[in-house]
């Protein structure tokens, strides 16, 4: 009876240290995957992106001006936004274009004048497709895939 | 323009991936390489672990008298020591402070589980069995035991007593001692320990097997051995005139000689009386080359192999004799050699023996839980380091050292037995010189070998060699 | 039910994480009480239990992104409660207790704030509150004095080590910091020759903090929070600026730094004795005692180890925080050293992927700094049991005993998890 003891005893501390070995293949093995499933996710959603300026009030944007989107772009007549706009009808924090889950939107902070897209206000928040033009006051911008 | 910081994560990344590189192989090295180096280390716990938890075998002397054994105390157990005189050789077994000596060589016997019983250790190790503990015999012999430790007294110094034939441990006293009992109890270990190894006599030492001292003129043997293996004539008669030089570039360095000597010797006179000045010529002759050889031969700077650790000793802090100074100094024992005193047994036990250098053991015997020898002890002769004949010559300079007129080993005598010996006067630094003797009896087939060390004593030498006499005495009465 | 099935890959490693945890604790108890009851299995049933609770939690909040952190996390907190069970197993209900308040920070940081990037506006904040909790120890009432390092706070029965949760607000300060700073220098970027003349004004403030981290640390007596507060600094400016230089510079002044200290206080001259000499006759008994009781657990594991249960980790002194590397490695030997050694850099491997793919300079930032920190304290902890470097008073992430330690290092791995699903959200991918 002591000895089988000790044997399943053995068993088990043998038993331990395959589960930890096959717990971290099984760990990579997942890993492998998810990285695999991330890179294929990435070249599905082409989200680099660019604004493209069309018309300009002043000189600031200029016209044909590119500014880079980045994950969050915030479009403002404050100096500090990443496209600033020195239009009055503007206002200080506008609209910010953000990246979600592949697709770019564009939301409206509740600005005194609105934004337009191909011509239309827009509600709150809205999809845009590459192609698409913005309007905050006297200024366009078109939205085109690339990295500027 | 910044790199990104992507292209930082990486670099950092890899980084980190080469320091747990490196960490794995250190970790690597503990748990493998390392592994076999520390599981001996006398102060591990493991080695150790089987003190407390169960009984642990007996060492007994040759004659069956236990030295050590467990008591139990209420659950546990614990090691208690009969003999304090042997507590150098026992050694001590605690949880705290590990284990020395035999509890610590023979470890594993003393649980059952000798090397000779494979099969124990992987039921130990793997089923977790305890084996019934087995025990270990010493070749200690109590009536030459007694005889030594009477002998030694309370003098701080070593004496070791051999057979030569087979290297077997007769007697083996150190002082100061200690008692090894209250180590290894655990109500006591940490008062204990603390009052043994801060002791400034340094009690824990084993002065017989790691006791180091300039062997004064005990080296002489050596000297002599070289001088005849490489041709010199024993029968030519050197001059000696006290103090000698060699040249003027020895500046005010002289040898000089014990007895102010002025006459001519053989090498049979410059034993009988211990000439200085004849060694240091001689052994200009030999050369420092062939003189470390020949010191090498007979084991002085190397570990000497026995059952306990012994200390290594030197012949020279490079282990070169490369100037004439120090070539002279050598010779006649002094210059900067240390060695043991069961080193120096081992040369006279070498003479005795034709040549042929025993190895020492303490322990003759490991038996099973019912008395059963399972492994006999018996290492053979570590390797002849003389010819029989220069052997032979040896023998006789040395009974002629002891028994010859004006002897100055006479006190050596033994009534009705011819008695080889050589005492020593090691000057050392702090005061009085060491008193060394080393000898064999019967000399023409020796059945002990024993070598003498007293600390510090007034007449060197002198005060060693009747203590020779009467170890050497009881070992013959055996 | 939809949901639950998004995560399915990590919920077939909770499975596995389940069976390590059980599967060791039965080792550690049968080996203990020479026979097996199916009492012992309440504990760790209780946490795998909790683990997938945790999991379920963020399947039904819509969690995003990665699969992998939550049960390595899982995987080594059972270790360590299979460890402290062997260890200590007194403090086993305690440790257990800290693993549900650390699952409940974990869910905590899983809600709040909504908006990770949050956390970059508010970095002053961090920074102060940082400080502030650093310097409570010294507080006359709460602050607690422990084997003479004073970086202990108590409520009541209870203690806590504030410098843990300060490591994560620093990260976060410098995160949000150099991601400004970061731009500031793209724009003033002088170089003296090879040298890069750094834009002052804006590097003083951080170098300012960090400095006042570092005096207050060697005040508390700290060695080991010391050596990783500089490790994080040095690491978040060569990730923001990738500026080799800086690093050198820090690196040299960590060198005079160490010297300085050697010879200025007593208890680093002594950690540097002990690791260089640990064998010699006056210290293997005293102060390094705890090294060399550790060596030889570690020389008893060869390969396969002595198995869970038959080592005598337990000659260690304090072995269940301080050595429970080489407790493990004795009974487990190199092979399962080598595999707690592996699960411990693919978590610092995950949370590195996890910042390369982060949208923005503030994420990649915290996630690579909060991943530095696991790897540091690992390899600090690890190194000084195997006598790499000196011993510091570190713990071993998840596996060692410590409840602040713990309920850190499991927000830790949220924050990370939040970024992957911040990632997942911008870019699209589940």
């Amino acid at each position: 009876m002591e000895i089988t003891f000790a044997v399943l005893l053995w068993g088990v501390r043998i038993a331990f240290l395959l589960l930890l070995y096959l717990f971290l293949l099984r760990a990579f093995g997942v890993l492998h995957r998810s990285l695999v499933a991330e890179r294929a996710g990435d070249s599905a959603t082409r989200a680099l992106g660019v604004l493209v300026v069309e018309r300009s009030a002043g000189h600031a944007p200029r016209v044909g001006e590119r500014f880079s989107l980045r994950a969050s772009t915030s479009i403002g007549r404050d100096a500090g936004n990443d496209v600033p706009l020195s239009d009055e009808a503007a206002s200080a924090r506008h609209a910010v274009l953000e990246l979600r889950d592949g697709d770019w939107w564009i939301e409206d902070l509740g600005s005194t004048n609105g934004t337009l897209v191909n011509g239309t206000r827009i509600e709150r928040a809205e999809r845009l497709r590459f192609g698409d033009e913005l309007a905050i006051g006297r200024i366009a911008m078109r939205i085109e895939k690339g990295a500027g | 323009m910044t790199r990104s910081i992507a292209a930082n994560i990486r670099g950092l990344t890899l980084v980190i991936a080469l320091a747990f590189l490196v960490t794995s192989l250190g970790v690597g090295y503990w748990t493998l390489v390392a592994g076999n180096e520390l599981s001996t280390d006398p102060y591990n716990p493991r080695l150790v672990a089987a003190i407390r938890d169960r009984p642990r075998g007996f060492i007994t002397d040759a004659a069956g008298t236990k030295l050590a054994e467990s008591a139990q105390v209420g659950n546990t157990f614990k090691r208690v020591y009969a003999d304090k005189t042997l507590a150098h050789v026992t050694g001590y077994a605690s949880f705290q402070f590990g284990a020395s000596g035999i509890e610590a060589a023979y470890a594993d016997s003393l649980i059952g589980q000798d090397p000779a019983d494979p099969l124990s250790q992987w039921r130990a190790r793997y089923l977790r069995e305890r084996a019934p503990p087995g025990s270990v015999v010493l070749g200690i012999d109590p009536k030459v035991q007694q005889a030594a430790v009477a002998a030694l007294g309370n003098r701080r110094g070593a004496i070791v007593a051999l057979d030569p034939r087979n290297g077997m441990i007769l007697a083996s006293a150190s002082w100061p001692q200690y008692d090894a009992s209250l180590i290894s109890d655990p109500a006591t270990e940490e008062s204990a320990w603390k009052g043994v190894s801060e002791h400034p006599d340094r009690p824990l030492i084993n002065r017989a097997t790691q006791g180091l001292y300039p062997p004064g003129s005990t080296f002489k043997i050596i000297t002599g051995a070289a001088a005849l293996e490489t041709g010199i004539d024993p029968n030519a008669k050197v001059r000696v005139d006290d103090p000698w030089q060699a040249d003027r570039s020895w500046g005010s360095y002289f040898v000089r000689s014990s007895s102010r000597a002025h006459g001519d010797y053989t090498m049979a006179d410059a034993f009988r009386l211990s000439e200085n000045i004849y060694f240091a010529k001689i052994g200009l002759q030999i050369g420092g080359p062939k003189l470390a050889e020949y010191a090498q031969r007979f084991g002085i700077g190397s570990a000497t192999r026995c059952d306990i650790p012994a200390a290594r000793g030197q012949l020279s802090s490079t282990g070169q004799l490369d100037r004439p100074t120090l070539i002279a100094d050598t010779s006649y024992g002094q210059g900067q050699i240390l060695a043991s005193p069961l080193q120096m047994a081992l040369v006279a036990a070498s003479i005795g023996m034709g040549g042929v250098m025993p190895t020492p053991h303490y322990a003759t015997e490991v038996r099973d839980a019912e008395g059963h020898a399972i492994r006999v002890i018996a290492p053979g002769p570590s390797g002849q380091v003389i010819a029989l004949e220069t052997a032979r010559a040896l023998t006789t300079m040395l009974v002629g050292a002891v028994e010859g007129p004006g002897a100055f080993a006479f006190a050596a005598k033994i009534p009705g037995v011819r008695v080889a010996g050589k005492t020593g006067s090691a000057e050392n630094p702090s005061g009085a010189p060491h008193g060394w003797f080393v000898g064999f009896a019967p000399a023409e087939a020796p059945t002990v070998a024993v070598a003498i060390l007293l600390e510090n004593t007034a007449r060197g030498g002198e005060d060693a060699a009747p203590l020779g006499g009467r170890v050497m005495q009881a070992a013959l009465g055996r | 039910m939809i949901a639950l099935t998004r995560r399915r890959p990590e919920l077939g490693l909770l499975f596995w994480v389940a069976a390590v945890g059980i599967t060791g604790s039965v080792a550690v108890a049968a080996a203990e009480a020479a026979g097996f009851r199916p009492q012992q299995l309440v504990i760790p049933v209780t946490f795998v239990a909790v683990a997938f609770v945790l999991h379920v939690f963020l399947a039904a909040r819509g969690v995003r992104g990665d699969q992998l952190l939550l049960p390595l996390a899982a995987v080594l907190t059972a270790i360590g409660l299979v460890l402290v069970q062997r260890l200590a197993s007194n403090l086993l209900l305690q440790q257990l207790s800290w693993t549900f308040i650390a699952a409940g920070a974990f869910a905590a940081t899983i809600l709040i704030p909504r908006d990770i990037t949050a956390l970059s506006r508010f970095k002053w904040t961090w920074a102060i509150l940082g400080l502030l909790l650093l310097m409570s120890p010294l507080l006359p009432v709460v602050g607690r004095e422990v084997n003479g390092a004073r970086i202990w706070i108590g409520l009541g029965s209870v203690n806590f080590e504030p410098w843990e949760v300060v490591k994560i607000l620093l990260v976060v300060f410098f995160a949000a910091y150099l991601e400004e700073f970061r731009e500031v220098l793209a724009q003033t970027q002088r170089r003296f020759g090879p040298i890069p003349v750094p834009p002052v004004p804006y590097l003083v403030p951080i170098v300012a903090m960090w400095a006042i981290a570092m005096v207050v640390m060697v005040f508390e007596k700290d060695l080991g929070a010391t050596l990783l507060f500089l490790g994080i600094f040095l690491a978040m400016l060569y990730l923001a600026t990738g500026e080799a230089f800086y690093t050198l510079i820090g690196l040299a002044l960590l060198v005079v730094g160490g010297f300085v200290a050697y010879q200025a206080f007593g208890h680093v001259a002594a950690r540097v004795d002990v690791w260089l000499h640990p064998f010699s006759e006056e210290v293997r008994f005293d102060a390094g005692y705890q090294l060399v009781q550790g060596l030889f657990a570690l020389g008893n594991g060869g390969l396969f180890g002595a198995g869970l249960g038959n080592g005598m980790p337990e000659r260690i002194p304090v072995v269940w925080s301080d050595f429970v590397f080489d407790a493990f490695a004795e009974e487990v030997g190199f092979a399962g050293a080598l595999a707690l050694l592996a699960l411990y850099l693919l978590f610092v491997y995950r949370g590195m992927l996890i910042a390369l793919r982060a949208p923005t300079p503030f994420l990649q930032l915290l996630a690579a700094g909060l991943s530095f920190i696991v790897a540091l304290q690992t390899l600090v902890i690890v190194g000084g049991n195997a006598r790499l470097i000196p011993l510091t008073g570190i713990t071993l992430p998840f596996v060692a005993y410590g409840g602040s330690s713990l309920v850190t290092n499991w927000m830790l791995v949220a924050l990370l998890i939040r970024v992957s699903d911040a990632t997942a959200r911008v870019r699209g991918t589940p």
